[in-house]
């Protein structure tokens, strides 16, 4: 037994090296942080990205190797999970990078963002490859937990405090509601383990399902709140406005990609093989959530007045999109996610990076801000309109290529209405992603004055980040065959 | 012939190249930004008449010696695949010599010109690839692209209201579209997903006549639900009546060389997405619609011709005659017939002729008078006798309207006489109201001129010059393309004559 658990901590090693990596990091900010403020933080960003480094390393070196279960089946290492985690770990280091550079994080918790990151990407990891309801749920509370720290960072801002506060409440309120939910799988089935679900349910009589589906829309009330899909999303918002610029950059990206990853496993080994009328509700639950997601956060992006919060409900429109990669429960839908989730990262991270120089040069990040940046700093400008263009899936970018990707997953299942439904809200999104382009093209700029924040090595960061949105566009093929290749491991 | 070309590649990208020139000049040297692309649009011009020379004209369909096709995507079967008949030939020959004029008519922009060339030579590869294009999803990605460099043209160097009618324009034609990238998807899994899933010319032919598709639980014909969604598609960019009102807006606030092209080319595409894609994919829904598209041909005739009348602005008068006359391609395609779709293709090439020469000629005078009333809002005329102040620009002007209207011996009166044979014997009374329309286009064209030619020379006419020798240069091959292809339109309709008769016959099979 004993001999086991070390021989599964041998395929557990990324995990394991960002918990140590975090562990460190804190030894050195609790020994170092008071004295010599300027050398600690060094070392904290020098830890935290050579942590990470070897973490991406290490989940490349297992892309390819046979799907296992380890930890007595609670954990499952796959290719699927392993290429998510590998977004995440993107995605993570790039939200600290941004960290450091912005102002709205405070001089004295720089060092705490990157621990906190960590954190909660480790919990992100933990969801992404949980076979169990039970590591499920750490997983999301360590997620989540985190995350209420990193909202309300800001110390002395109201606001902060504020997302802070409506995050944990809301939060603790769905932990709840799911883990009821799970406890009452349990009472049917007699299993938290994922793959035993499927045996279990085929045995069950008419009533035990229909007993049993009440149970799953609690369990999906808290994935759903963890990617902020419609009605599980008033939280996010305001949240997302409250916390501080690289805050919300990071919860746009891993706690999002990490719950609607960790949504397909289940919906896949759950209902794989199964046509139950289970599996209809599933399904049926997905469409609905999935096409108001779509149209609640693109349509209440339109009004908005700050850049932040416009792309806070275009990210909940985002999750939308991909949900509806989640409800076909095929390879194809998979393929799509993970291409969607690779696209969404870079497109996501390029505008919350510019939005973020932006406003800490001017304090506040209205579309005003924006006007006429075209004339003062081009190259960024341009980089933006890529993405908002990118975005709104306009080809020949890479944002098309995964709405394509997506539409070609809902379609061969022949669900035309959601498809017409995803299009449309394109239209939607198209328009106030038009807008920032417009304001920055068309109008004149307020003042002569460059932005400090858009020095060579943050444009150079931004450039590169933006170079897969173009290529992926047009080269799309080999990020198709290894978002195919990464299969979900069903047993 | 034997043999293989890679001129339509070199066609398709050849403007690209002018993009990265202009890139590169630096921004003080104006005057070497203009030449190269002024360079880059003549070797196109070559390249397209090289085409034109290698055409064989007898050949239905795309012609071999011409067609490339690479592998992009193998794992969803899209392929880099260019090819030219007889259909797509003319609007070719049209395009490349529509850029060229319009990058001589672009001199005098002041604006950011760098910027602007690049646009314009973009936005001129991104239209030979739609014409070109022969895989679905390519013809998607470059029907798409198109909107980003006209939205930028339209927004950045329009006239006053431009945000407005940019954003409107792309959210329109994005609209349009996106509708048919459904329609593509569904026709990609319908066909299994095989290797020609995207060829538009293997989905053709009407495989999907049986097919029947699932929605809110009623069991509706493929065919039919995907016409309509591609016929919207097409429709918004032709436009067809109740999605036109991105139109004026469009070209009244778009500059010159932008509304030459957006008249001239763009609209083109629609109806050329109706020849290429959404006839011969679904023949036996076409033929079940064609009351319906002549009938909304039709409307778009009359009422395009009763708008123009009521305008007081001049560009937006030709604006809504656009509407009109491409109400006409509209008939000639609903009729099915050969004289009615030779007619319509014909009728394609003459409008972008025509209209072409209307909108550079408002682009000439607004450079001198700097407004565009024909009455002004406070009720004085805002033109006057312009007859006797500027004779060139009168005679030119005088050509250009008359093949707009369709007087006998220019252009526009072959392709609109072959479209009334065409439809004739099917829509006897929408011949006869059509033919209305065409003594409206006639009366809102001369009540136009009578009230800016004629009359007494307002003060501030007396000031204007006359055309001078670039203007004159760049309206002569449209001048002559009108009067020669009105006296003997045979090059013309030999060229798409085999193809057309191959896209009748197949529709002739299904009614």
């Amino acid at each position: 037994m004993a001999l086991r658990y070390l021989a599964s901590i041998s395929h557990y090693i990324p995990e394991m090296l960002l918990c140590l990596t975090m562990a460190g990091l804190i030894l050195i900010e609790s020994t170092y942080g008071r004295e010599v403020k300027g050398r600690a933080k060094g070392m904290v960003y020098a830890g935290a990205y050579l942590g990470l480094l070897a973490t991406f390393v290490s989940l490349f070196k297992t892309m390819g190797t046979e799907p296992l279960q380890i930890f007595t089946g609670s954990i499952v290492i796959d290719s699927f999970g392993t290429l998510a985690k590998m977004v995440m770990v993107v995605g993570t280091a790039a939200a600290i990078y941004l960290g450091r550079q912005s102002l709205d994080i405070y001089e004295e918790v720089k060092s705490e963002f990157v621990i906190l990151a960590i954190g909660v990407l480790i919990g992100g990891m933990l969801i992404v490859s949980a076979n169990n309801m039970l590591i499920f749920y750490i997983g999301i509370e360590t997620l989540s937990i985190l995350s209420y720290v990193m909202a309300s960072l800001k110390k002395n801002d109201e606001r902060s405090s504020e997302a802070g506060l409506k995050y944990s409440l809301y939060g603790g309120i769905t932990a709840g509601i799911m883990l009821f939910g799970m406890s009452h799988i349990f009472g049917v089935l007699g299993t938290i383990q994922f793959n035993e679900v499927i045996p279990a349910m085929a045995a069950l009589t008419k009533t035990q399902s229909l007993i049993i589906m009440p149970a799953f829309v609690l369990f999906f009330a808290g994935i759903g709140y963890k990617i902020a899909c419609v009605p599980f999303h008033m939280w996010s918002p305001d949240v997302y406005e409250g916390s501080p610029l690289p805050v919300t950059n990071f919860f746009s990206i891993v706690p999002k990609i990490a719950g609607v990853v960790a949504l397909v496993r289940i919906t896949n080994t759950f209902f794989g093989g199964d046509t139950s009328i289970v599996r209809e509700t599933w399904v049926c639950l997905l469409m609905i959530a999935s096409a108001l997601t779509m149209t609640v956060g693109n349509v209440s992006a339109i009004g908005q007045r700050s850049v932040k919060r416009m792309l806070a409900y275009s990210s909940i429109s985002h999750a939308g999109v991909m949900l509806l990669g989640v409800l076909v429960i095929d390879d194809l839908g998979a393929r799509a996610i993970l291409f969607y989730a690779v696209t969404y990262l870079f497109m996501t991270l390029v505008a919350f990076f510019i939005t973020s120089f932006v406003q800490d040069h001017y304090g506040n990040d209205h579309f005003e801000r924006f006007n006429g940046l075209i004339s003062k700093h081009p190259l960024m400008s341009i980089l933006m309109i890529t993405v908002m263009f990118s975005l709104a899936g306009l080809p020949p970018l890479s944002g098309f290529v995964a709405k394509f990707n997506i539409l070609a997953a809902i379609i061969a299942k022949k669900y035309y209405v959601l498809a017409v439904i995803a299009v449309l809200n394109s239209v939607v999104s198209l328009y106030y992603y038009l807008k920032i382009v417009r304001i920055m093209v068309f109008k004149d700029a307020e003042s002569d004055e460059t932005i400090p924040g858009f020095g060579f090595s943050n444009q150079l960061v931004i450039t590169i980040m933006t170079l897969p949105v173009l290529l992926l566009g047009i080269f799309w093929e080999k990020l198709v065959v290894i978002a195919g290749g990464a299969k979900i491991f069903i047993q | 012939m034997s043999g293989h070309s890679n001129l339509l590649s070199w066609i398709l990208w050849m403007p690209i190249i002018g993009v990265l020139g202009t890139l590169l000049i630096p921004r003080s040297k104006e005057t070497m930004i203009r030449v190269w692309s002024l360079l880059n649009t003549v070797v196109t011009m070559g390249l397209c008449a090289v085409l034109y020379m290698k055409f064989d004209i007898t050949q239905p369909g795309m012609q071999s010696f011409f067609t490339i096709k690479m592998p992009w995507i193998k794992q969803f079967n899209i392929f880099y695949h260019l090819a030219v008949d007889g259909i797509s030939l003319p609007m070719i020959l049209l395009t490349s010599l529509l850029f060229f004029i319009c990058i001589l008519s672009s001199w005098t922009i002041k604006k950011q010109i760098k910027g602007y060339f690049a646009l314009l030579l973009f936005l001129q590869s991104s239209v030979f690839g739609v014409f070109l294009a022969m895989d679905f999803f390519l013809f998607y990605v470059y029907w798409e692209v198109m909107l980003i460099p006209m939205f930028f043209l339209i927004g950045i160097w329009g006239g006053e209201n431009r945000e407005y009618a940019a954003v409107k324009f792309f959210l329109y034609t994005f609209f349009g579209s996106i509708l048919m990238l459904v329609g593509m998807v569904a026709l990609y899994f319908m066909t299994g997903q095989g290797v020609d899933s995207f060829n538009i010319l293997a989905l053709s032919g009407g495989q999907f006549t049986d097919k029947t598709v699932e929605l809110f639980g009623f069991v509706l014909p493929f065919a039919k639900v995907f016409f309509v969604a591609l016929f919207i598609g097409f429709a918004i960019k032709v436009p067809v009546f109740p999605f036109h009102t991105w139109l004026p807006h469009a070209h009244v606030q778009a500059p010159t060389a932008i509304s030459v092209i957006l008249a001239g080319v763009l609209l083109k595409m629609g109806t050329y997405g109706f020849l290429r894609i959404a006839f011969p994919i679904f023949p036996s829904a076409s033929v079940y619609f064609a009351d319906a598209i002549a009938w909304l041909g039709l409307i778009n005739v009359i009422y395009g011709a009763f708008c123009a009348m009521a305008q007081n602005d001049v560009k937006k008068l030709v604006a809504y005659s656009s509407v009109s006359h491409m109400g006409f391609v509209m008939l000639g395609l609903a009729a099915m017939t050969v004289q009615g779709m030779n007619g319509a293709v014909l009728q394609m090439f003459n409008h972008g002729t025509s209209t072409a020469m209307m909108f550079l000629l408002i682009g000439i005078l607004y450079e001198r008078s700097h407004h565009r009333w024909i009455i002004r809002p406070d009720g004085t005329k805002g033109f006057g006798g312009l007859y006797t102040q500027l004779p060139k620009y009168s005679i030119v002007f005088i050509i250009a309207m008359f093949a707009s209207m369709g007087l006998p011996g220019l252009s526009g009166f072959i392709s609109e006489a072959l479209i009334f044979l065409g439809i004739y014997e099917r829509f006897t009374t929408i011949t006869v109201i059509a033919v209305v329309g065409l003594l409206l286009g006639a009366a809102y064209l001369l009540w136009m001129f009578k009230r800016m030619f004629f009359g007494e020379v307002i003060e501030e006419c007396k000031s204007y010059t006359d055309m001078n020798a670039r203007e004159i240069f760049y309206m002569t091959p449209l001048c002559i393309a009108v009067i020669v292809f009105g006296v003997w339109p045979s090059p013309l309709l030999n060229m798409m004559k085999a193809s057309v008769g191959k896209l009748v016959s197949l529709l002739a099979s299904f009614s």
